[in-house]
């Protein structure tokens, strides 16, 4: 297995920095790549992606999430109202 | 007219009238999926499919994008001659829209139910996901045709749902799902969330081309794709129902069987969008999957979303300029063609007689109330019946003699428009714009308009003759 397919340590998030990651898969040919992901923001990245996608120090600014704003996303569609239960 | 009988006999099509490539060099799944697929959209009318199968990391994955990429393609999806231009393939869509109902032909069985899988579920290792843009939120499912009912209606096939939404893979068994309120599933997940329930979905890859096509489709709520479908290829169209009733697809390569999660929402998103802009990241709903089935040596397929004009361009061309033009016409018979082609419809061309002064604003204001104006026409441009809507130089010829903006322009403020439109202020809401590209006639005495330049006698002809002699030329 290569070096960046060990599963030593779960990385932290890219996009919003959260520990709460891990491993989604492995590719099926072994030691070619793994994918991680976050059960914070959703995001995804493959271990063999450049640095932008991968390194937090390195992701684009534009795309960064904090997860405190994640409820504030605009909801869509929009959840309707349950019917008033009958008494 | 012909009918495919699944994705595979569509691909040998492809490859005898030499529209795939298949990539034997080694790919790794980022960058070269986006970038070949980016590349092939420029290579001009006859870009080919492309098949990958030297995929890092498996031992026999395939990959294929840009089946619908080229209007040749389009053409032979239509089981039409791959020359065909867009006016042809256009009238020839409309004739066949207007054939609806088809008939859908219930089998018991298909090819996709090979392989079955409903336990330990892990889409990351069952499909060859990638990235499609650098800023994506993740990997996604794009090509799919999503296949639901409406929970207030059930048993009803004329209100079944087949769409294409985008579809992001969040961990091992769970999806978001893209319903913008436009959609038709938003529709049917409305009607489960008000009963506080689950609402069942198949999501069917790697189809036979012209249900994909449908799925693209803003036809009516209470029309059928897979009845279109059966009038489009000229056969009833083959379906096999799941135990919840769902109808999918004979022809596709694998099916995904689940639930959207009632009431809930999860961040999904950025997804590299139509408009050529990235979404943004919103709270959309949540796909659980219960139960995954496939081919054997199952080919997966998929399409680069980016800055147009790309495959999507294609699947969304004609099938957006049909329906709209269908209902328009239906209502004003002098309309004669509706050319949607540009971004999903976000700006659209109608050719029209115009029967007197002012007319041409009414056809405008009626193309925003079709179910597919309501939430992405935003700019419409109406020209007569001696313009091309199809051809961008007479449509430009036609905005800069007949139009003055002093009378033709027509702005309609706070109007609900899909919110991936960057333009939105706020997110869903925009000014739409009718420019009226006709030439007044009384009542309407504006401008100085003599005599128009005809054509010399004989181009027509002429025209003729010289096709096929750049034909033979070409050959």
């Amino acid at each position: 297995m290569s070096a960046t397919t060990q599963v030593t340590a779960v990385p932290v998030c890219p996009r919003c920095r959260s520990t709460t990651t891990e491993v989604r898969g492995v590719s099926p040919v072994a030691g070619v790549w793994t994918v991680y992901g976050c059960d914070t923001c959703f995001y995804t990245w493959r271990s063999t992606e450049p640095e932008e996608n991968t390194n937090p120090d390195k992701y684009p600014a534009v795309f960064r999430l904090e997860p405190q704003n994640l409820p504030k996303l605009e909801i869509a569609p929009t959840i309707p109202p349950l019917p008033a239960k009958k008494t | 007219m012909r009918a495919y009988q699944d994705f595979r006999e569509f691909l040998a099509v492809l490859e005898q009238q030499k529209q795939l490539l298949r990539i034997t060099d080694p790919v790794k799944l980022e960058p070269d999926m986006a970038a070949a697929s980016a590349a092939a959209t420029r290579l001009g009318n006859r870009s080919p499919a492309l098949l990958f199968n030297n995929v890092a990391g498996y031992q026999n994955a395939q990959i294929v994008t840009n089946v619908h990429g080229s209007w040749a393609n389009h053409a032979l999806v239509l089981g039409m001659d791959p020359d065909s231009g867009i006016r042809d393939q256009f009238l020839e869509f409309v004739r066949r829209y207007r054939m609806y109902p088809g008939q859908l032909e219930r089998v018991t069985s298909a090819p996709w139910q090979e392989v079955m899988i409903d336990k330990d579920i892990n889409l990351f290792e069952i499909l060859p996901l990638f990235r499609w843009n650098q800023g994506d939120g993740g990997f996604f499912i794009d090509k799919p045709c999503v296949i639901s009912r409406d929970p207030d209606d059930w048993n009803n096939d004329d209100v079944e749902n087949v769409g294409c939404y985008r579809l992001q893979v969040k961990d091992k068994n769970h999806l978001g799902i893209q319903t913008v309120p436009q959609h038709d599933i938003a529709l049917q997940l409305a009607h489960a969330e008000a009963r506080g329930e689950d609402l069942p979905v198949a999501i069917a890859l790697g189809n036979e081309p012209i249900i994909l096509l449908m799925a693209a489709t803003p036809m009516l709520y209470t029309q059928l794709e897979y009845k279109m479908a059966a009038v489009m290829q000229g056969q009833p169209y083959r379906v096999v129902q799941n135990a919840k009733g769902l109808d999918i697809p004979y022809g596709s390569e694998y099916v995904l069987e689940g639930r959207i999660l009632s009431r809930k929402r999860q961040p999904e998103g950025p997804f590299g969008e139509f408009p050529g802009y990235y979404s943004g990241c919103h709270q959309y709903p949540v796909i659980e999957i219960d139960r995954v089935l496939h081919r054997k040596d199952p080919i997966y397929e998929s399409v680069y979303v980016g800055r147009p004009w790309t495959e999507l361009d294609y699947l969304q061309a004609l099938t957006t300029s049909a329906p709209i033009f269908d209902q328009v016409n239906s209502t004003f018979p002098e309309v004669l063609a509706v050319n949607a082609l540009y971004t999903h419809g976000l700006v659209l061309i109608v050719q029209t007689k115009v029967r007197y002064g002012g007319f041409a604003k009414a056809v405008g204001l009626r193309v925003l109330s079709t179910p597919h104006g309501l939430g992405y026409a935003k700019v419409i441009i109406v020209v007569n019946e001696d313009v091309d809507p199809f051809d961008l130089n007479q449509v430009m010829w036609a905005i800069s003699v007949r139009v003055n903006p002093a009378g033709d322009i027509l702005m309609l403020p706070n109007l609900a428009e899909n919110l991936l439109d960057p333009a939105c202020q706020p997110s869903g809401i925009v000014t739409k714009m009718i420019i009226d590209a006709t030439t007044p006639i009384p009542p309407d005495r504006r401008g100085d308009y003599g005599e128009i330049l005809g054509t010399p006698v004989g181009t027509d002809t002429w025209l003729q003759k010289l096709e096929a002699l750049t034909k033979e030329l070409q050959r």
